[in-house]
């Protein structure tokens, strides 16, 4: 047997054995040396007062795409893309803690404001409740209003009832309650946008404050695309259509196959091109493994391209998974419907 | 020529493939390309000041019923009261490893006793405000050659279980991609006379505590938890649909029990189905005592993940496995039982601790300020999750003290998110590393610690900690701040009244 030189062969060889060396340093590297390391010296430690082990949490398919959750407060403006909306805060108000992730149950909580060193007896909450997943029988701000309003609770006396007030150039539903006892008064204001409604919660000691803070909301600029036109395909923003998945616009469908069995309820938000393919998917709260299996699932549905004024929109809706529903790996996929 | 291309083509390959290696170790692609989760918050600022002059009255002394039963002995028809004595008499069993009255203690624990964790105020509460742990060297329950006691365990702190939120690399700092969570008990049985030539470690403490990766529980009171267990599912989701839409920003869901999918409801997290579930799991992992729940004997969470506890270390007892069954033999009916259903019936059929007088700085705290206190605690939205009365048990088979009973808990026993200031990182269940259960509130007014970790014996800082980033009380909080204090104080002159 004669043996002929071949340097790529030895520069395959050596690239094994780097790998082979990388590989092991890797496998230490990760090693899970459990509870019992004798370790003298960490090199790092676990950094104290952020979420690192996430239950069922908010995510969406691309970075680009803004979310409802999504606002960011920036020299005393609150922004959010989503909602087409800039609010400049009265000065000194700030955001000392933001709001938790979206609920199951489509409550969004944007903003919880105060005055920079809690300077006056009074806050404002802003939350968006969609429609889509909503618990509630209330379809749109003057039926949630009246909802919030007839369930009351005794401790609570209507203030002031239900109007509807224009504030920057929009219509917004507003009633006031009180709490006798606690002294304190909540002003509640909200408007629809993009199948949400938008509230914000003006709590404090003293009307006066109250009202001239609902006043310093004129100061806040609603895009047009956020207009109530907006949901009926008038505007740079998707048409909105709750329960959209479930009409025969839909004519492909894939079922996700999970990997896990959990008993959590997955909202989920999609945006659908003009070609009638998803073309954005937003799951307020999931698992790693559902935005997969659910992700996967939804990138093979297809919808009729919805038409205004005879012209194909994108559309937005959501829709619910989960809850038990599903079946594990055993499932089969319903076949595709073309 | 041909020879320089294939060259050139192998070391571009290999330029390729280890900077993808680093790519993907420096920026984590294990998460997966295109999925972009949101969330994360920067660490919480201060806690919202409560005025000065504002105190928690403190731990109430008089009598509350506190370990006391439900149980109607003149309306017991299926006879249970002799079971809550029994199951009474095995909390304060002491537990050896061979050799005594009760076996299969170890090879790891955290005390030796139901009742030394669960004390305060009675039999099947918190913890006490000294902490036996403290003690256990000296008082010859482990080896003082063997096991040291953690700087954590105070002689005047809480009683504690640890958890490790991370594995470990090798080199001792914590993997944050590889979550643990586990128990790490306190204790090993090493060195004791009873438990042979077994010879296990206590894990690295210290190490931990150096890595940051450790955090704390303190035992749940069990007191009302028959009342809890007996609520229908579909009455906690009506009282769920029921206060979704609050104006202060609070949602929260349910855990649920992953083999029938039903709410499971007791644990800081939930994370347990029933009190037979929880007290089998204590029994296993808290005292190392194998049940017909749990047959098996539970190493380290590290050691389970390599190669499991050493054989010098299983069936200490000598008598096989699991070292708690039921007694066919043994009477009265009672004794028939295995340890777990005893407890969970001692647990089933402990009475709520009923509400009671305040004192604060030796004066008697009026009525009307707990009334106060109480219209107070629901306006500013305190009882949109401590709900009063989260509904009316369904009917049992038990007992008729258990059937149709309003459940004055203060929990809607839902998970919240309660942000980064009180996250500690351990999944359990479908709770998160920030999420945890409504804590019950009956009987807090005889709590020596609060919080799920027993960070503070001040209620105020224990309601201060409801605030932080990603928190669903902050809303509520800042109500909170928003009242008088005069207001304040009423507030926690009724809560130390539960």
């Amino acid at each position: 047997m004669s043996f002929k030189f071949r340097p790529s062969a030895v520069v395959c060889l050596l690239l094994l054995l780097l790998s082979w060396i990388r590989t092991g340093q890797a496998q230490n590297g990760t090693e899970r040396s459990g509870d019992l390391s004798n370790a003298a010296r960490p090199v790092t430690k676990v950094p104290s007062g952020v979420i690192l082990v996430k239950g069922a949490w908010s995510a969406s398919s691309d970075s680009s795409t803004p979310l409802p959750e999504g606002g960011t407060l920036i020299n005393g403006v609150f922004e959010n893309a989503y909602f087409g909306l800039r609010y400049a805060l009265p000065k000194n108000w700030v955001e000392e803690y933001k709001g938790p992730p979206p609920s199951d149950s489509g409550r969004y909580v944007l903003a919880q404001l105060q005055a920079d060193e809690r300077s006056e007896a009074a806050h404002i909450l802003i939350t968006a409740q969609d429609t889509f997943f909503s618990q509630s029988p209330a379809s749109d701000a003057i039926e949630l209003a009246a909802y919030e309003k007839d369930n009351l609770q005794s401790d609570y006396k209507l203030q002031r009832p239900i109007t509807q007030t224009k504030i920057a150039g929009r219509l917004f539903t507003f009633f006031a309650y009180e709490s006798p006892v606690a002294q304190l008064h909540w002003y509640v204001l909200g408007t629809d946008i993009r199948c949400h409604t938008l509230e914000f919660v003006i709590t404090g000691r003293d009307p006066n404050l109250l009202e001239n803070l609902m006043l310093a909301m004129n100061r806040m600029e609603l895009s047009a695309g956020a207009s109530p036109a907006a949901s009926r395909g008038a505007s740079v923003f998707p048409v909105c259509i709750k329960g959209y998945a479930e009409t025969d616009q839909l004519i492909r469908r894939a079922d996700p196959v999970f990997t896990e069995h959990r008993f959590n309820p997955v909202p989920v938000r999609i945006i659908i091109d003009r070609e009638g393919k998803i073309k954005h998917i937003h799951f307020l709260s999931a698992f790693p493994d559902q935005e997969q299996a659910i992700g996967d699932a939804l990138r093979r549905w297809k919808f009729k391209p919805y038409l205004s004024h005879g012209h194909p929109v994108e559309v937005e809706t959501g829709v619910m998974f989960g809850h038990g529903k599903d079946i594990g790996p055993d499932h089969e996929t319903s076949p595709a419907v073309d | 020529m041909g020879r320089t291309i294939k060259l050139a083509s192998i070391l571009g390959l290999a330029i390729l493939f280890f900077a993808g290696v680093a790519f993907t170790q420096n920026y984590g692609g294990s998460n997966g390309a295109g999925r972009h989760r949101r969330g994360d918050r920067s660490p919480a600022n201060g806690p919202y000041p409560v005025a000065a002059g504002v105190v928690d009255p403190g731990v109430q002394t008089d009598n509350r019923n506190a370990g006391g039963t439900l149980i109607d002995p003149a309306n017991d028809p299926n006879g249970f009261t002799s079971f809550f004595s029994d199951g009474l008499a095995r909390f304060q069993e002491v537990e050896s490893v061979s050799g005594g009255a009760n076996n299969g203690l170890g090879p790891r624990f955290n005390l030796n006793q139901c009742s030394g964790c669960h004390a305060q105020p009675a039999i099947g509460g918190s913890s006490a405000a000294s902490n036996p742990q403290f003690q256990a060297i000296s008082d010859g329950m482990v080896s003082g050659t063997t096991n040291s006691i953690p700087s954590f365990i105070a002689a005047d702190g809480p009683t504690r279980e640890v958890r490790f939120p991370f594995f470990f690399n090798s080199n001792g700092s914590p993997n944050l991609n590889s979550p643990n969570g586990g128990v790490e008990d306190v204790f090993t049985v090493s060195g004791r006379p009873d438990a042979g030539s077994c010879n296990v470690s206590q894990p690295n403490f210290a190490a931990a505590q150096a890595a940051n990766n450790i955090i704390f529980r303190i035992p749940t009171p069990t007191f009302g938890a028959g009342l809890i267990e007996n609520l229908d599912d579909s009455t906690l989701l009506k009282n769920q649909a029921a206060n979704l839409q609050n104006n202060f920003g609070v949602a929260g869901t349910f855990n649920h029990n992953g083999n029938d999918g039903t709410i499971s409801r007791f644990g800081w997290k939930a994370q347990n189905k029933s009190l037979q579930i929880f007290a089998g799991e204590a029994y296993n992992v808290e005292m190392g005592i194998s049940n017909m729940l749990f047959p098996q004997e539970r190493p380290l969470p590290g050691e389970e993940q390599g190669v499991g506890l050493p054989p010098n270390c299983m069936n200490l007892s000598g008598k096989g496995y699991p070292e708690d069954t039921s007694n066919p033999n043994a009477s009265p009916n009672a004794a028939v039982l295995d340890d777990v259903s005893a407890f969970a019936n001692f647990m089933r059929f402990l009475a709520p601790p009923q509400p009671g007088a305040v004192v604060l700085n030796g004066q008697a705290v009026s009525s009307t300020s707990i009334s106060n206190g109480s219209a107070l605690f629901r306006s500013i939205g305190c009882a949109t999750c401590h709900n009063p009365s989260p509904g009316t048990t369904q009917a049992s088979n038990f007992v008729p003290a258990l059937s149709n009973v309003p459940v004055l808990a203060y929990s809607d026993l839902e998970i919240h998110h309660m942000g980064s200031g009180l996250a500690d990182n351990v999944s359990q269940g479908g709770a998160g590393g920030d999420q945890f259960r409504t804590a019950p509130l009956w009987g807090l007014g005889q709590r020596v610690y609060f919080l799920h970790d027993g960070r503070t014996s001040n209620l105020v800082t224990a309601i201060q900690a409801h605030a932080s980033h990603g928190s669903e009380a902050t809303g509520v909080e800042q109500n909170f701040f928003a009242l008088t204090p005069r207001q304040q104080q009423d507030l926690l002159n009724f809560l130390r009244s539960l």
